[in-house]
């Protein structure tokens, strides 16, 4: 899952990026506000962690302008203010949820995933589609009960799936979600992990849409 | 003295009991000075009337004959008048009481034979008497009336003026009672008002429909308001901001430790744990500032008592700074920085070592901190001169601060943002406090000689801090 981390503080900022990234996101960071509400614009992120007291433009600002424009991308507001008015203000802006600094590596985690689940609809902690199951939390996927080895990529190739599941994807929106800023992507290297995911799971599940991109059917299909 | 007497201290009397009691003691004072005065002037009025009656009396008896007053002659004069029969009457002739009135006693009423009015004791009874020669020369006449009638007339006449004061007294209390009740009204209000507002309802009380008396109560009770929202106020913002402060660098150090914690490879663990430890040092630092910070307020709070007028507390500026730069210079060669002191030997001011030492690290700590690798930072101070006991220039080889954000210095916790440091701005807070504590001139501006920020501090020479010390120490 890429994540767009605003933070100014170097040293708190280095930390949740590599706290997160150990969880298992890719991490991008942006240090002002200016930035922050660049990237939120620009949609290419599952979820947000959004310092306040950022140099240049207040978080608070950067997210009522994203909101203004319709940018429904979650967003955990993670700061020191504490005073419930300024709670309820970042709610009120569009936050998601509000967390007081410092925080637990793990809750921010487990926090990020809820907000992810729930932008796409799911109630269940564990997205399943047809014989498919994948659990963000535990970072593992079933086959038909069956534990499935995945690389990290397909891992995050098949939630991207699971998560838009009847939602045809791009190639640019697949890489989008999946590459951090400043990653070479080879040009047949989606393709690649499709691949394999059709391989160690089962052909029909990822289907090709000739000339749009690929689809994961919510239904995928009966349980052989 | 009696348990009655050390009832209440005056003080502690209301303001309603004490006018009541006041303006019914004067009321009651006045109407007594009344009763008396009548009671003079009435008396002297009615004994020159009766007098007159006395005489009046006499001379009639005086224009009969002897001869006609005496034996069966006289018939018992006749009760005209309910007071009459108090008059009494006595005809002597040569010795021997020839004529008396029924309610004349036997004894003479008069002593002696001189003519006039006089007053005599009869039986215990006081008498008013006239004693006249008859129409014979062997013939004296007493005419007496009692005192006590004359004592009965004075009183019902001065009854009536006595009852309407008396009846008046409780009524004129009630009166009182009630315009003093309604006059204090407004005070009554007041108190209500301040006593029903929770400890964070600073806002002022309505100063309209407030009697001109209360009015500079109400003036002064809002200015004290506005005071307080303004201590909480800042008081508030400090908290907020102190909070904020302190939990960067306290979610830093965590979620560096987590990763540390989770670190599966060694390179990425040792990079944790050093900046964990970064994290350690930057808390650390800032909490040391705070805790400056709030010994100075406390001192602030304590009255300042820094400026000794006896001048006996006194510290080395430049050994102080030599001490500090002993310290700091290991940090300055880490960024290639270097440290310099020019000073024309000791120079003394009047400021204790360990402030000083605050005031001169937190100058130095800031020069350093904002200037870029290998940039020279250079501290010089000068004696005595016209005007000042001391003067120390602290200048940096850093990008300086643009006017808006010089003006801004000395807020507690603004930092110029950009600056890629990680300084909480508490730095300048506290030079600042140091320099009204002890009446000190700071000054910034760009230097000339390292094109980076030059900052000013003065000893200003006056025999006492009487000065605007607030003003003195502001920043230009």
């Amino acid at each position: 899952m890429r994540i767009l981390l605003a933070e100014d503080d170097e040293l708190l900022g280095s930390g949740i990026k590599a706290g997160l990234t150990q969880q298992g996101f890719h991490v991008d960071w942006v240090r002002d506000g200016v930035a922050a509400e660049r990237e939120l614009l620009a949609g290419d992120h599952q979820a947000v962690v959004l310092d306040l007291g950022l140099p240049r433009q207040d978080g608070m600002d950067s997210l009522r302008a994203a909101r203004a424009r319709r940018i429904a991308t979650p967003v955990l507001v993670l700061t020191a203010r504490d005073a419930v008015a300024a709670r309820i203000e970042g709610l009120d802006a569009g936050a998601d949820d509000y967390l007081i600094k410092p925080v637990d590596l793990h809750e921010l985690a487990a926090r990020l995933r809820a907000l992810v689940r729930r932008a796409h609809g799911q109630t269940q902690t564990r997205l399943e589609a047809g014989p498919v199951t994948l659990d963000p939390a535990a970072h593992q996927v079933w086959l038909d009960g069956a534990t499935v080895e995945l690389s990290g990529r397909e891992y995050d190739l098949l939630q991207v799936f699971m998560l838009n599941a009847g939602r045809v994807l791009s190639r640019e929106q697949i890489e989008q979600h999946l590459y951090k800023w400043g990653t070479e992507v080879a040009s047949n290297t989606v393709e690649v992990h499709i691949y394999n995911l059709r391989r160690k799971l089962r052909g029909e599940l990822i289907e090709t849409v000739r000339g749009v991109g690929y689809v994961l059917r919510r239904d995928a299909g009966p349980a052989a | 003295m009696s348990p009655s007497g050390a009832a209440l201290p005056r003080s502690t009397l209301s303001l309603q009991a004490r006018l009541l009691a006041t303006v019914l003691g004067l009321v009651g004072l006045v109407w007594l000075s009344v009763v008396v005065a009548t009671w003079y002037d009435t008396g002297h009025e009615l004994d020159e009337l009766l007098d007159a009656h006395l005489a009046q009396a006499a001379s009639l008896l005086v224009m009969q004959r002897l001869d006609e007053l005496e034996g069966d002659n006289f018939p018992p004069p006749p009760t005209l008048h309910k007071y009459q029969t108090r008059v009494a009457i006595q005809v002597w002739h040569e010795g021997r009481l020839v004529v008396r009135s029924t309610n004349a006693p036997e004894a003479p009423l008069g002593f002696g034979e001189a003519p006039g009015l006089r007053t005599s004791v009869i039986d215990g009874e006081a008498w008013r008497v006239l004693t006249t020669p008859g129409r014979e020369p062997d013939v004296l006449i007493h005419v007496g009336e009692l005192e006590s009638a004359r004592h009965d007339i004075l009183l019902a006449s001065l009854r009536s003026i006595a009852w309407p004061m008396l009846l008046a007294l409780p009524l004129l209390a009630l009166g009182i009672w009630w315009a003093v009740r309604g006059a204090m009204r407004p005070l009554r209000q007041l108190g209500q008002a301040v006593a029903l507002r929770r400890p964070q309802a600073l806002q002022p009380l309505s100063a309209h429909a407030v009697p001109p008396e209360v009015a500079p109560l109400v003036r002064a009770l809002n200015g004290l308001f506005e005071r307080m929202a303004d201590l909480l106020e800042s008081e508030r913002r400090f908290t907020a901001d102190a909070a904020h402060e302190l939990r960067t660098p306290i979610a830093a150090i965590r979620m560096q430790a987590q990763v540390a914690q989770g670190a599966t490879r060694e390179p990425e663990r040792t990079q944790a744990l050093a900046a964990t430890l970064l994290g350690c040092d930057r808390a650390a630092r800032l909490i040391e500032q705070l805790l400056q910070l709030a010994r100075l307020e406390g001192e602030v709070a304590r009255g300042g008592g820094a400026v000794d007028p006896a001048g006996t507390v006194s510290a080395d500026l430049t050994a102080t700074a030599l001490g500090l730069m002993a310290d700091l210079e290991l940090k300055a060669q880490v960024r290639g920085q270097s440290l310099a002191l020019l000073a024309p030997g000791p120079v003394h001011v009047p400021m204790p070592g360990a402030l000083l030492q605050v005031l001169l690290r937190n100058l130095t700590d800031n020069a350093l901190r904002y200037s870029p690798d290998g940039a020279r930072v250079q501290l010089s101070m000068e004696g005595p001169a016209p005007g000042q006991v001391a003067a120390l220039v602290v200048e940096d080889g850093g990008p300086g601060l643009p006017p808006e954000a010089v003006a801004r210095l000395g807020e507690r916790f603004f930092r110029v943002l950009g600056t890629g440091q990680t300084g909480s701005g508490l730095g300048w807070s506290i030079v600042q406090r140091v320099a009204r504590l002890y009446g000190l001139s700071v000054s910034a501006d760009r230097s000339p000689a390292l094109r980076g920020l030059r900052v000013t501090v003065i000893w200003i020479d006056t025999p006492r801090a009487d000065i605007d010390v607030g003003q003195s120490a502001g920043l230009h």
